[in-house]
């Protein structure tokens, strides 16, 4: 008999358990089809999304170039480390290229703009939350998915590959200065085995992904805001939440996304 | 008098925490109710609730008469809040407007000078920002925004909280006069027994998220009721 009381006791923690999880999906489910209906019904702030893609593209670009230099350089530095052994130096601008578009320019772009501008966004509406900013504007006949959330998504979506292009650029040459000026590769070979070899494919890839960690990054920074909730710690959980769930979520994607392209 | 707003059986929960428990109340066209109560009894999340900023459980909440906000759709949600106009318990002004535009948010037809005057305000701050003016001014500017759109129904969420006792006097007799002059339809919330006795025509009394008293604030000092005594004497019940 208690046995049997204890079966249904612990079947009982797996159905509440799942029921919670599915509950919480739901919820973050039905949040981001409400946020993709607002960028696409009016009342449109064309204003805010100048001034967010200000906020997260061009802001965001000496991090996210600086970021992209330094992991040329260094993945120059590594690839002849190893492909000097087997006199496969001449690889290495494919490498290099390949590397960065396709992989480490999404990747780290995306992690950077999360920890910069995903933090900002969660904490500028979880403070807003907090503070009753946005009960205030609903009542001022404001649907805050349009004010808030809206323009900081398209911002992100937009701007996100504009950055990985420009940390294509940027981290490709930190790997050519490297290679010329230290290594003392010829820049003219140097040049024609990175553009003969680079594919149109390799490039999109990367915007693509970057697209999707744009959203990704927005929308986590937004969701925790909405919800955040008992003053400046809230805040404070809602930022820490919003970067380690888009840093995960840019991770996961990044291979997803990937294997697509893989099988393509 | 027909009431303008109209509440029954309302009740809403947060995490099994019953935090309203069948609330009846009428809200009436020109009254000026005040709800009173301890931190926690639930009086912000009432108002929240009439003003549709917060969805309920269970009850219902009509407006005269015309539509109730039970099962209502989007449409009426957004078109019942933007009949309220609010003065929130910190201001919640935004941040990165100055006053000028916290004021007319979205309101270009808004006669600026006639609110500044209203509230109290001088036109020589409406450069400023609301980091660099006192708690005392925040409210006005709060006070402003939420009259600006001609709201049918004011609710003021503890309009004198943060104040000096001036600053609270000042405040208080600011809303007398507005109220009086522009008889408006009020709830205060309020710890603050002088704002009750300074404009409340009726009081509610709120304890474990039921209305424990209701009358005219001539019966207020009359009352008979323990812990309604006790809340305004603040005594601490033995």
């Amino acid at each position: 008999m208690n046995l049997y009381k204890n079966i249904l006791i612990f079947l009982g923690l797996i159905g509440n358990f799942f029921y919670s999880v599915m509950d919480s999906l739901g919820y973050k489910l039905f949040f981001f089809f409400s946020c993709i209906k607002s960028c696409v019904t009016p009342k449109f702030y064309p204003q805010l999304l100048l001034n967010q893609i200000f906020k997260i593209g061009f802001n965001s670009l000496p991090v996210v170039g600086l970021t992209a230099l330094f992991t040329g350089m260094v993945l120059a530095l590594q690839s002849y480390t190893g492909f000097s052994r087997f006199s496969a130096e001449s690889a290495i601008p494919n490498v290099v290229v390949l590397s960065i578009t396709r992989e480490l320019s999404p990747v780290l772009a995306g992690l950077m703009v999360a920890g910069r501008s995903g933090a900002a966004i969660a904490a500028e509406i979880g403070t807003m939350k907090v503070t009753e900013q946005i009960d205030a504007l609903k009542t001022l006949s404001t649907n805050p998915y349009n004010y808030l959330i809206a323009p900081r998504l398209i911002a992100s979506v937009l701007s996100l590959p504009f950055l990985v292009f420009m940390g294509d650029i940027i981290g490709v040459f930190g790997g050519y200065s490297i290679c010329v000026h230290v290594l003392n590769f010829n820049p003219n070979v140097y040049l024609v085995n990175t553009f003969n070899f680079l594919q149109f494919m390799d490039v999109f890839s990367g915007l693509v992904k970057a697209s999707v960690f744009g959203l990704i990054i927005s929308f986590m920074g937004c969701y925790h805001g909405f919800h955040a909730s008992g003053g400046a710690q809230g805040v404070g959980l809602a930022t820490t939440y919003s970067v380690v769930s888009s840093s995960i979520l840019i991770l996961f994607f990044n291979y997803l996304i990937t294997s697509i392209f893989f099988s393509l | 008098m027909k009431p303008v707003v109209k509440i029954s059986n309302l009740k809403k929960k947060f995490r099994n925490k019953e935090i309203l428990n069948d609330v009846n109340l009428m809200i009436y066209e020109s009254q000026s109710l005040a709800i009173i109560g301890e931190s926690g009894s639930g009086k912000s999340v009432l108002t929240k609730c009439i003003s549709g900023l917060l969805d309920f459980d269970f009850g219902n909440i009509r407006y005269k008469d015309i539509y109730s906000l039970k099962n209502s759709n989007e449409k009426v949600k957004n078109q019942h809040i933007s009949k309220f106009g609010i003065l929130f318990q910190n201001a919640a002004l935004f941040d990165s407007m100055n006053i000028y535009q916290n004021i007319t948010f979205g309101n270009k037809k808004a006669n600026i000078l006639k609110i500044l005057d209203a509230v109290g305000l001088n036109k020589d701050c409406l450069d400023t920002y609301p980091a660099n003016i006192s708690a005392g001014m925040q409210k006005r500017v709060g006070l402003a925004r939420a009259i600006v759109t001609d709201p049918e129904i004011l609710i003021l969420d503890e309009p004198t909280t943060g104040l000096d006792p001036i600053m609270s006097i000042q405040i208080n007799k600011l809303l007398k006069k507005l109220v009086a002059k522009q008889k408006l339809t009020t709830i205060t919330i309020t710890h603050d027994m002088s704002s009750v006795y300074e404009y409340a025509d009726k009081v509610a009394f709120i304890c474990d998220g039921n209305i424990n008293w209701y009358g005219d604030i001539q019966d207020l000092k009359k009352t008979t009721n323990i812990k309604l005594k006790n809340f305004i004497n603040g005594k601490i019940e033995d």
